[in-house]
Formats: C-alpha cells, structure tokens, sequence
C-alpha cells in the first residue's frame, strides 16, 4: 500500500492537496501510519499561533502620511497628458475651454454680498440642508467624471460599476434640479441639467462599451467643460457650507 | 456615503496628491500588521509601511480602478517586505553575524538564520522554551518561504493568492509552503512531545511503500 507523501500530508493540512481530499481522508482512514503522521504535522502546526500585532499608535496613520506627504511627487493627471508631444494640439482647445469655463463659472456667482447680509439668521435653514447634500452630490459625480476620464481605454471596458453609481446619482440629480429652480438659481439648475444628461447618457448606455465609445463619453464631458464647472460650483456650494452661520428665508439665497 | 477607494485614486490621478491621505488614513493599519507579522519588528515595519505607500503611490497608474484598492496594496506591501527580508539576508550574510541556532540543518547551512542584531517575529514569541523553538525554526526560513508561511498559516490566505502576490505559479507557491513546514518539523518535532522524532525521515518527500 503507498504511504501518503510528506508533502500530499502537509498540503491536507491547509486543504491544498492536489489529490483530492476525500481520497486523502479514505486512506487516513485507513492507514495508522500515515494517520500517526498527520496527527504530528497538525499537532506542530497548531502550535504556531500568529504574532500578535502590537497597535501603533492612535497617530499611526497621521505620522505616515506627514511623513509620507513630502516625497510625493505631483501627478499632472489629465493635465500632464496634454502635454506629452501628439496632444500637444488638444492643449489649447483644452486651455479655451477652461477659460471659457471659468467665465462662465465666474457669472453664476456674481451675486450680491448686501443681499445676504441682510438676512436674518435663523435657527433652522432648509436650504442649507439641501446646500449639503447638492455639495455631496457634486463630489461624487466629480469623482464619478473623474472615473471615467481616467479608466484605462484598451479593448472592451466595463463600465458597469460607473452605470450603476450614475443611475444612482441621477435620481437625485433630478430632485437637485428642480430645488434649484425652485429657488430661482438658474445657473445652478443649468449646471445639473447638464450633468444630467451626462449621467443619463452612462446610466443607459451599454455596460461594455469600447474604446471610441468611451472616447464619445469622454469628449461630451469634456466640450461642455462639465468637470471643471462642477469643481468651481462644487467647491463654491462647500465653502458656503463651511460658513459659520447659515440664512434663511431668502427668496434670492442660491443653492 | 464614503468615497470608494477607485475614487479617492482616480481624484489623486486627476492631480489632487492631498486626497491620497484619504487612503493612507484607511489602510496604513491593516499593512503594518501584515507587515509585522513578517519582519517582527515595529521600527522596520512602520518604515516598510511607508515605503509600500510611496511605491503605492508612484505606481497608481498601473492600478485597475475596478480591482481592489486594498488588495493591490497588499500585494504591494508583501513583496516590498520580501525585498526587504531578502536585503536584510544579504546583508546579514556578507557581515558574517549568524547567530547559531539550537538545531541548525546541516544541509540549509548558509541559510538566513537569527542575526543577533535584528531580530525577526521569532525573537518575540519568548515566553517559553516551545516559542523559542519555533522562534529559531521560523529564522531558519528562506524569505519566500518565511513570506509564504506566514500568508498561509498566519493570515489564512489561499494558495491562489499566494501566486498572484509572489507573482508564482501556484505549484511553486504550494512547494514554498511545504518547505516552510517541512523545515520546521526538523526542528520542532523533536521537542513536540511523546513520539515525536524520526517520522520525518521516513516522510523525506517522496511517497514510500
């Protein structure tokens, strides 16, 4: 009758065998030799107990990253690839886009300062509730943008996990939208109907798409200089929500 | 709702270096104890978490962002940590520092063994003779193997990701372990208890009738 070996033993141990492990524990039942055996390979094993992990201390991870922050060089992201020598040409068309969204941007905020300084506070304000949530949703259809101009575009890409987080958002975009129209902030509510129809064109698009599919997503992001208009507005609505004090009862107050 | 990590990547990708902090603060924790596990030592482990970030961090542009963040990390960390067991076994070999060991194998004499100096996740299971002997058996491990063992034994990983870690096959993953275990019974069985001695001679890796 043939022994286990050694290693078919060892392996039974962990489950890993090659040979199957019903066929082990049949001849184990079997065989007192090689029963014996496996009893002393589980026996050395199950004294070696894990290390125990001392815990770093509470500061552990902030000491890692200040110690980490200043060796990371810069990522120029979608920047840096505007430079490199064939899209050299894309740099300029970028560059009068981003102006000309920033122009743009510049005009949805020109408010005046005398209106909200009018104001009486209030103990509970509404629209700041929906200012949070609007800034919430901003970041994450950023990061979702961001996704998809960054995702790696050779061969066939599944962008299912970014259709499912854009239908997500755009439920909510929708209720977004009519809050801002509601609250006559025209620009905001135009900001939203433009990046709704951006979701909608991911959520209902095909789970698999290809690279001059994606390419399409990409360009429709990009020529509406989506991205960089939700960054501006983005970063406009989370300093309002960082203010101290919040208004209420503005008819004029935007999200 | 909390940003998933592919975000918080593809933000740092887009230009925004402060938003990788995100992801330190989520995973440094994990890393240090799967790196302690493999070095014993706080200092060296709190450094080797650093450097896996860094390395992490220069290289986010391979990373998949619908694979897993703390996977890939992992995978990050152990291989930076076997690069570091093996330097250490270099070094610790060109200064002739060995320390000698209770049972030494005659046939893995060159072997890394415990170097007096730096002591490894054996020099931390002291409190009885049995933990000293596993102590000095775990430093008779090559690094692959010592990397491997601890992956199957200590953290319960499979064998499949085992390979894809160590970037091996799964039969040479499978065979690190099995070393591993094999080299410590040499050294352990001894001292296991009645009975113990002699069976892994006859066990000497081929199936006997």
């Amino acid at each position: 009758m043939n022994h286990l070996t050694e290693e078919q033993i060892v392996l039974h141990y962990y489950g890993d065998a090659v040979m199957p492990s019903d066929e082990i524990e049949r001849h184990l039942s079997v065989c007192a030799d090689c029963r014996s055996e496996f009893s002393r390979v589980q026996a050395m094993l199950k004294q070696i107990e894990p290390l125990d992990v001392p815990e770093p201390l509470q500061s552990f991870e902030e000491k890692t990253w200040l110690r980490l922050r200043d060796q990371l060089p810069e990522k120029g992201g979608f920047f840096r690839g505007l430079f490199r020598p064939q899209q050299k040409w894309a740099f300029a068309g970028v560059m009068a886009l981003l102006l000309t969204a920033a122009f743009m941007a510049g005009r949805f905020w020109s408010r005046p300062v005398q209106q909200v300084a009018q104001q009486p506070p209030a103990q509970v304000n509404p629209q700041r509730v929906v200012l949070v949530a609007v800034g919430d949703h901003l970041e994450r259809s950023q990061m979702l943008l961001v996704e998809i101009m960054n995702s790696d575009s050779k061969g066939p890409i599944n962008l299912s996990s970014e259709q499912a987080e854009a239908r997500e958002l755009l439920d909510d975009n929708h209720l977004y939208r009519v809050s801002a129209q509601q609250n006559d902030d025209p620009q905001v509510a135009r900001l939203l109907d433009q990046l709704g129809r951006v979701l909608a064109e991911i959520a209902n698009g095909p789970a698999e798409v290809s690279p001059g599919e994606l390419q399409q997503v990409r360009h429709t992001i990009q020529s509406e200089g989506l991205l960089f208009k939700v960054r501006v507005i983005g970063s406009e609505v989370n300093s309002k929500v960082r203010r101290p004090e919040p208004i209420s009862g503005s008819v004029n107050q935007r999200l | 709702m909390e940003v998933t990590d592919a975000a918080v990547v593809a933000q740092v990708l887009a230009g925004d270096r402060d938003a990788f902090r995100v992801l330190v603060q989520r995973h440094s924790r994990s890393i240090f104890r799967v790196i302690y596990r493999m070095t014993g030592n706080q200092q060296d482990t709190e450094e080797l978490v650093q450097e896996t970030f860094l390395r992490a961090y220069k290289s986010l542009e391979r990373f998949e962002l619908r694979a897993n963040f703390s996977t890939w990390l992992y995978r990050i960390a152990v291989n930076r940590t076997l690069d570091f067991l093996n330097a250490r076994k270099t070094h610790m070999q060109t200064k002739d520092t060995y320390q000698i060991v209770d049972q030494p194998d005659a046939k893995e004499g060159n072997q890394v063994q415990l170097p007096t100096a730096e002591p490894g996740p054996e020099r931390l299971l002291l409190s009885d003779e049995m933990k000293r002997k596993i102590a000095g058996a775990l430093g008779l491990l090559t690094p692959a193997e010592r990397v491997a063992f601890t992956m199957r034994h200590m953290e319960g990983r499979s064998i499949e990701e085992i390979s894809q870690t160590l970037n091996l096959k799964a039969s040479a993953a499978k065979n690190s372990v099995f070393r591993a275990v094999q080299k410590l019974r040499q050294q352990l069985e001894p001292f296991a208890g009645p009975g113990s001695p002699a069976r892994s001679v006859r066990w000497g890796g081929s199936a006997v009738k």
